[in-house]
């Protein structure tokens, strides 16, 4: 018999046990008294011969090995008995269980869709990124030379891509810009796409420069541009004023590379034709960043890969000396996630980090869901003492009583874990669409959300279960450490958040209404985007001369000038870095015009600005001043072992990274014969509102070179676009450490409540005998005063500790900012005082005289 | 309750003296407890109830099989009997059973210990 069938014969077998046990017995009595005994001694004689009955059964049945399954239905039917009977228990502990692992669940899910699950690609695991390191660069894009060289060359790569996003091109006549992503001719078949009309790129009829141009239109675009009209294919649109033909459409579920969404794409191969002048395929110094993507041959790793593509970079090194860095080396990265997390990255790239923190918040919030319901069991062992005490007392085993105490909890957890899915899943669709995340992104939960939640739950049964559990079977009384420790972890974990909370939200009001050392409100960004139109340095010279000449003549124009990377505005941020004492400082450098700081309202603070054209000098802000010569006059000093000397020290500015307080800037004059000129923005400081000068900045560059469509935003624009994304951040944390006060509170209520009922007695003593209400609560109170103090001073430590991580990582708040600390302190001092003052409160209402009389 | 005469059992020993007693032909629970203090001269004190968890355990591990028959005073009692796989572990058991006793009474017969 498999131990199935004995558990679907469970009854059967229940009666033939007992049946067969009620034989022996009776046949030993008989047998006494036939030996002549009295019959009533005889069948004491036999119950001492035989033993207790129940427990001989209890034996019988683990032997048969069905026991475990067995008795966990039986617990189970039990601890739903024990939980419908006290419903109120139930549903602060579900609810407060739901909201701990909700949270933790909502956290994976979000992690899981961007970081662990492959978008809708053919063979999403062979699917890489490929990018270029050295130890002073770190940029995702690749030469195209680079790119060709690594597709005809690399064994271990079984394809390549390359995709560049494009700078956003008239379409016909609309008003609307649309954004263009250019992609070698193989793009849609490697990705495995199908077309939702007419058919997406062909690598035999894209391949040359030659092609006719064709443009593919992205789902949604042709749904809002064209009203998912199919007839629109095989027309011709104008894009930037060249005409092209409509050959499809992609199906609504293609994911593209995961972040990147544009509303068309082009044949990288014919971007010259679409931007007129542009040679990014065979200029080996062209300035637009090409992404290279590949797909690994079968059987290779990442790591060989890699090997092979270094051997191949210090071949084209040969080949093209200035475009290969020293020290250059090839990174390849998993490719088919929606958000590559680049673990131990650096700077901007810190996503571990940041994760790290973001996995750190939310167990706490559990931790204090578990140390709430812990507190909560803790008080309900005490009430189930005489019921546990009584089960020991009929010869249950302390295991057993155990495992079915233990079946409670774990009941409890699985119910909590199921009403937090439905919570999770709830809140993950909000967000989904509230960012108008691609359709292919589900909240519904895969097993590996599923996976996580189960074993959270466990890991919360056990944190909140096991130590309560263990109490009531050992029986221990008297001493309530346990509830000490638990209030001490609630108010910890729930310090840690709130503080956290107030430094964030103290860094966005200080990013919102603070000087970040520059004006932006006044100033226009104009991007002509001349590098991507084939402009060499000598007519990029020429055509910004004419620019900022025109434009300065302009009424309403106070200074203009050339900067390669404007603040605010700018798409790709440049970092280098020096080393002082052995530590890395990173550096945002720019390249300036010399009206630059004038433009940008940047206060000079020693020395002297730099001179329009001047090589060798270099201005340092005050804060990379510090950093490298803390006690000496930078001035005529030699910036790290170039020719440069330091000119002058500017004030600090926020402009590259606006919540980072610590960034450091270096600026370098833009030279007239420089490769980065073609890059550069024109800076415009307007005396009245800057929009009012877009009709005539727009005519102005168009009788200059009417081919260019030049991109005109003011910067605060981009300041508010930075804004939000700091305020979205503190908006979140904010909300975690308002969930975390929530469970802080109903755990204390909960806590000085029971302690207020097992004292009613001794209150109502007190108050018969003329206490006053304020030394009773005193007394309740001083119990929890220690454990109370014990979780602040340890959260404040935590914290303390955890803010530098959020310095390096994302905001460069001030890590100790104590009107946060005090501000989170007092709120909670406040907020847990009132929490455990009401439940006394409502003992001094009671009815004395009826206590006394009635209580045993 | 148990008298100095008396001695308990030794871990495991239980089960052998069941297939010893079930060896002789099937019989139930409550006769394999007679005979088993019969046999032993009443100088072993079995609890009677802890016979059935070890019966159980033997039928689960498919050494001894088990029906329900009529006993000769007509009452329905369990019967055991010992399976294919319950001879095998009895004789194997016996004998070293067997040799366990004779070395540890060797042993415990030599003077000391001394292993000369």
């Amino acid at each position: 018999m498999s131990w199935l069938m004995r558990l679907i014969r469970t009854r059967a077998m229940e009666k033939e046990l007992d049946k067969e046990l009620r034989f022996h017995f009776e046949s030993q009595v008989r047998d006494k008294i036939e030996a002549g005994m009295d019959p009533s001694e005889a069948r004491r004689i036999a119950r001492l011969e035989f033993g207790g009955h129940e427990q001989v059964k209890e034996q019988c049945r683990e032997s048969r090995g069905t026991l475990w399954l067995a008795s966990t239905a039986q617990d189970l039917r039990f601890g739903a008995r024990i939980l419908a009977k006290s419903p109120g228990f139930a549903f602060t502990a579900i609810l407060v269980l739901a909201l701990g692992i909700g949270v933790n669940t909502l956290a994976f899910s979000l992690y899981n869709l961007v970081a662990l699950q492959f978008i809708p690609v053919r063979d999403a695991g062979t699917l890489v990124n490929i990018e270029r390191r050295s130890p002073e660069n770190i940029t995702p894009g690749i030469p195209y030379a680079s790119i060709a060289f690594y597709r005809d060359n690399a064994k271990s790569l079984s394809a390549v891509m390359a995709v560049m996003a494009g700078a956003p091109v008239t379409l016909d006549q609309d008003g609307q810009r649309v954004n263009p992503s250019f992609v070698s001719a193989n793009f849609f078949s490697e990705l495995g796409s199908s077309a939702a009309a007419g058919r997406l790129f062909d690598v035999t009829r894209e391949d040359s420069p030659a092609s006719p141009p064709v443009v593919v239109l992205s789902n949604r675009f042709w749904q809002r541009r064209f009203n998912s009209d199919s007839s629109i294919i095989g027309k011709t649109v104008y894009l930037a004023g060249k005409p092209a033909t409509i050959v499809g459409v992609t199906s609504p579920e293609f994911a593209g590379l995961g972040s990147d969404h544009p509303d068309i794409w082009l044949p990288i191969e014919q971007h010259s034709y679409f931007v007129e002048g542009s040679k990014p395929l065979s200029d080996s110094k062209f300035e637009g960043l090409i992404v290279m993507r590949g797909r690994l041959a079968r059987g290779v790793t990442p790591h060989a890969a890699e090997q092979e593509l270094l051997a191949l970079t210090n071949r084209l090194r040969k080949l093209y000396p200035t475009v290969i860095w020293d020290n250059e080396y090839i990174v390849v990265t998993p490719g088919a996630h929606f958000f590559p997390l680049q673990l131990g990255g650096e700077g901007l790239g810190g996503g571990a980090a940041i994760v790290a923190l973001c996995g750190l918040l939310v167990l706490l919030i559990l931790g204090v869901a578990c140390a709430n319901l812990g507190g909560l069991l803790l008080a309900r062992g005490a009430a189930r003492r005489h019921e546990i005490q009584t089960r020991l007392d009929l010869g249950a085993s302390r295991l057993r009583v155990f495992r079915q105490l233990f079946t409670e909890t774990l009941l409890l957890a699985a119910l909590g874990a199921l009403a937090a899915l439905p919570f999770s899943y709830l809140a993950l669709r909000l967000i989904l669409v509230s960012t108008d995340a691609p359709v292919w992104m589900s909240a519904a939960p895969d097993w590996r959300v599923l996976i996580f939640t189960s074993a959270m739950t466990f890991i919360a049964a056990l944190f909140f279960g096991l130590l309560p559990t263990l109490r009531m079977v050992r029986h221990r009384s008297g001493s309530d450490l346990g509830q000490r420790f638990v209030v001490s972890v609630q108010v910890a974990a729930s310090c840690v958040l709130l503080v956290l909370a107030s430094l964030l939200v103290r860094a966005t009001l200080h990013t919102l209404y603070s000087d970040p050392g520059f004006g932006y409100e006044q100033v226009v960004a104009i991007h002509p985007s001349l590098n991507e139109h084939g402009y060499s340095p000598a007519t990029a010279n020429r055509y910004f001369a004419q620019l900022q000449e025109r434009l300065s003549s302009l009424p309403g124009v106070s200074s203009v000038s050339v900067a390669l990377n404007p603040p605010l505005v700018n798409e790709n941020v440049m970092i280098t870095s020096i080393d002082v004492d052995g530590h890395r400082v990173l550096i945002y450098p720019n390249w300036v015009g010399s009206e630059f700081f004038k433009t940008m309202g940047i206060p000079l603070l020693r020395g002297r600005f730099l001179l329009p054209n001047e090589a060798h000098a270099v201005v340092l802000s005050e804060s990379l001043a510090l950093k490298r010569w803390p006690h000496e006059d930078p001035i005529g000093k030699q910036w790290k072992d170039s020719q440069d000397i330091v000119v002058g020290v500017v004030g600090n500015t926020r402009a590259q990274e606006l919540n980072n307080t610590d960034a450091t800037e270096i600026y370098y004059a833009a030279m007239s014969t420089a490769d980065n000129l073609p890059s550069m923005t024109v800076l415009v400081k307007s005396s009245s509102t800057p929009e009012s000068l877009f009709p005539q900045i727009k005519a102005v560059a168009n009788s200059i070179d009417p081919k260019l469509y030049p991109t005109i935003t003011t910067l605060k624009a981009g300041f508010r676009k930075n804004v939000r994304q700091v305020e979205q951040i503190a908006a979140i944390i904010s909300l975690l450490g308002a969930l975390a006060l929530f469970l802080a509170v109903v755990g204390l209520l909960g806590l000085v409540a029971y302690a207020v009922t097992r004292r009613t007695k001794e209150i109502a003593i007190r108050l018969a005998i003329g206490a006053g209400h304020a030394q009773i609560i005193a007394s309740v109170l001083r119990r929890f005063a220690w454990p109370v103090l014990f979780g602040l001073i340890a959260g404040v430590a935590m914290t303390a500790a955890l803010s530098q991580i959020i310095r390096r990582g994302l905001y460069g708040v001030s890590g100790l900012d104590p009107i946060s600390y005090f501000g989170a302190i007092g709120l909670l001092v406040v907020i847990l005082l009132v929490a455990a003052v009401l439940p006394i409160q409502r003992a001094f209402k009671l009815d004395v005289a009826s206590i006394l009389l009635h209580s045993d | 309750m148990t008298t100095p005469s008396k001695f308990d059992l030794p871990q495991g020993t239980l089960d052998l003296l069941i297939l010893r007693v079930v060896a002789l032909g099937p019989v139930h629970g409550y006769a394999i407890a007679q005979r088993i203090q019969l046999i032993s001269k009443e100088a072993l004190q079995v609890q009677q109830g802890s016979l059935y968890p070890a019966l159980h355990r033997l039928e689960n591990k498919k050494l001894l099989a088990a029906e329900w028959a009529q006993t000769e005073s007509g009452r329905e009692a369990k019967f055991y009997k010992l399976t294919a796989m319950g001879r095998t572990q009895l004789k194997s058991e016996t004998e070293s059973w067997a040799r366990l006793t004779e070395v540890v009474g060797m042993f415990l017969q030599h003077p000391q210990g001394d292993p000369s």
